[in-house]
C-alpha cells in the first residue's frame, strides 16, 4: 500500500515539476524495477531521481529507490539431524512484503568544459540494516576531449541491527573503494574504457542469520573479518553500421579470499525505427571458491571459518536480456523517453543452492521500466 | 604504490596528442544513445545491484553501488 501510494503520490507531481523547470537539462526519472527467482525471493523497486540545473556549473540530483522485498532470505531451515542454516532475517508482518528498503542518493556536481566533480551521500534503511556512504568523482577530458580520465573515492559505513540478541556481535560493516578509468575516443565510430578497482571490505562480513546445524553441533556463518579485492573491465563500444551499435565488457576480478572471476557481457543496438532502438545481449560469468568454502557436510566444530552462502563456492551464470530505447514523434511528447529491460538469469547447478534454496540452480528474471521527462 | 602509478600514466598517456584521434565534427555517432556504456541507465543500476547480491564479484562499473543487507 505504501509503495503504490509512493507511485501515486509521484504522478501528481510531475505537472508541478514541469511548471518549475526552466532549464533543458532539468530532468525527471520515473523509473520502476522487478526481481524474482525460483528461490522464492521477490523485489519490487519503484525509482524517482530528480535533476537540476542550479546554475552554469552546478547540478543537483536527488535519487530515491525503494525495494519492497519478500523472503529477503533463505527460507528452508530447521531440519533436525541434516546439515542445514537457518535464517531469521526480515519476519513476516501483517503487510504484503516482508521488508521495505528505502535508499535516498543526494549528490551536488560541478563541471566546466573539461572538468567534472560530484560529491554526495547516500542512505538507506531497512528493517535489520543500515548503510551510509559517502563518495566524490573527478572527471578530466583531455587531447580535445578525445580521452576522460576519471578517480571516484567511496566510504560506506553500514550497520546490522538483527531481529535478535546475539552476544559479541560486531555490527558494523565498512567498505572502501577507488575507482580509476580512462576512456578513449579511437576513431569515428569505437571507443574503449579502462576501469580498475579498489575494495577493501572490512568488518562483519557474513550474514548475521546463516547458521550451520548438525547433529552434534551448530554454528553461525563465519568469514575472515577484511577482504581486499581488485577488479579490471575493459569495454569497447562499436558503431557496425549507421543503424547498428556494438558493446563488449570483459572484467577479471581477484580477491584474497582466493575468489577469482571472469565476466563477459555483448549487447547489440539496433536502430529499428528512427525513434526506436531495440537490442540484445548475453552474459558469461564463472568464479572460483573461496579458500574457505568446502562441501556441504565437511566443516567441523573448529574449522575458523564457515560458508553457508553459494557466493562463496564456485559456479558460474548466464543472462540473456533484451532491452529498448522508445523516443515518441508526437510533438507533445516529445520531451519524453522510455526505456525498458528484460533479463533471464541462470546459475549453473550448486549443492549449496541444493541444500538450502530447494532447488539445484536460480532461475531469476529482472525487468527495468523508466520514463525520462525532460522540461 | 601500486594505486599511483596507475593515476600517473594516466595522466602521462593523457598528455600525448597522438590521442587526439577524433575531431569534434566527427563525433556525431557518439551523442546516439546506443553508443553509450550504459544506454538502458535504469538497467545499469538495478543489474549492477542483482549481480552484487547474486555473485562474489564486485567492481568495474565505476558508478556508486550503496549497501544492502541482502550482501
Amino acid at each position: 500500500m505504501q509503495v503504490v501510494l509512493f507511485l501515486l503520490l509521484l504522478l501528481l507531481l510531475i505537472p508541478l515539476f514541469r511548471l518549475f523547470g526552466a532549464e533543458v537539462s532539468d530532468k525527471l526519472f520515473v523509473g520502476f524495477g522487478y526481481y524474482g527467482d525460483n528461490g522464492k525471493s521477490h523485489v519490487f523497486s519503484p525509482i524517482v531521481e530528480l535533476v537540476k540545473k542550479l546554475s552554469r556549473e552546478w547540478i543537483l540530483t536527488v535519487k530515491e529507490r525503494i525495494d519492497a522485498i519478500s523472503a529477503a532470505s533463505i527460507k528452508n531451515g530447521g531440519r533436525v539431524f541434516q546439515v542445514d542454516s537457518v535464517a531469521g532475517a526480515s519476519p513476516s508482518k501483517q503487510g504484503l512484503f516482508q521488508d521495505l528498503r528505502s535508499a535516498t542518493t543526494l549528490s551536488l556536481t560541478w563541471t566546466d568544459v573539461d572538468n567534472t566533480v560530484s560529491f554526495g551521500g547516500y542512505f538507506s534503511r531497512e528493517i535489520d540494516y543500515e548503510g551510509k556512504s559517502v563518495f566524490l568523482t573527478y572527471i578530466r577530458q583531455l587531447n580535445l576531449q578525445n580521452t576522460a580520465l576519471g578517480i571516484s573515492l567511496s566510504q560506506a559505513n553500514d550497520r546490522w541491527f538483527p531481529r535478535f540478541k546475539r552476544e559479541g556481535f560486531p555490527k558494523s560493516r565498512n567498505e572502501r573503494k577507488i575507482d580509476l578509468s580512462i576512456t578513449q575516443l579511437w576513431s569515428p565510430t569505437l571507443m574503449f574504457s579502462f576501469i580498475y578497482s579498489d575494495i577493501y571490505s572490512y568488518g562483519f562480513l557474513p550474514s548475521p542469520y546463516h547458521y550451520y546445524i548438525t547433529k552434534d553441533w551448530a554454528r553461525f556463518e563465519s568469514y575472515p573479518n577484511k577482504r581486499k579485492a581488485s577488479a579490471y573491465t575493459l569495454r569497447a563500444v562499436k558503431l557496425l553500421n549507421e543503424r547498428t551499435s556494438l558493446n563488449l565488457m570483459y572484467r577479471y576480478y581477484t580477491d584474497d579470499w582466493k575468489i577469482k572471476s571472469h565476466t563477459i557481457n555483448a549487447e547489440v543496438y539496433r536502430d529499428v525505427k528512427r525513434n526506436f532502438t531495440l537490442g540484445f545481449r548475453g552474459r558469461l560469468y564463472t568464479q572460483t571458491k573461496s579458500f574457505f568454502a568446502k562441501s556441504i557436510g565437511n566443516y567441523k566444530l573448529n574449522d575458523p571459518y564457515i560458508a553457508i552462502d553459494y557466493r562463496m563456492s564456485a559456479f558460474s551464470s548466464i543472462t540473456l536480456g533484451t532491452m529498448f530505447i522508445y523516443k515518441p514523434k508526437k510533438r507533445s511528447l516529445r520531451h519524453l523517453k522510455f526505456k525498458g529491460s528484460f533479463d533471464l538469469y541462470f546459475t549453473s547447478n550448486n549443492e549449496y543452492i541444493k541444500t538450502w534454496y530447494g532447488v539445484s540452480n536460480l532461475n531469476a528474471i529482472f525487468l527495468t521500466f523508466g520514463v525520462d521527462y525532460n522540461f | 604504490m601500486r594505486l599511483l602509478l596507475i593515476p600517473i600514466c594516466f595522466f602521462l598517456m593523457g598528455c600525448s596528442e597522438k590521442l587526439v584521434r577524433v575531431m569534434p565534427y566527427e563525433r556525431e555517432f557518439f551523442a546516439q544513445e546506443k553508443m553509450l556504456i550504459s544506454p538502458i541507465d535504469v538497467r545499469a543500476e538495478q543489474e549492477g545491484h542483482v549481480f552484487l547480491i547474486r555473485e562474489a564479484s564486485a567492481g568495474g562499473e565505476a558508478s556508486f553501488q550503496g549497501g544492502c543487507g541482502c550482501r
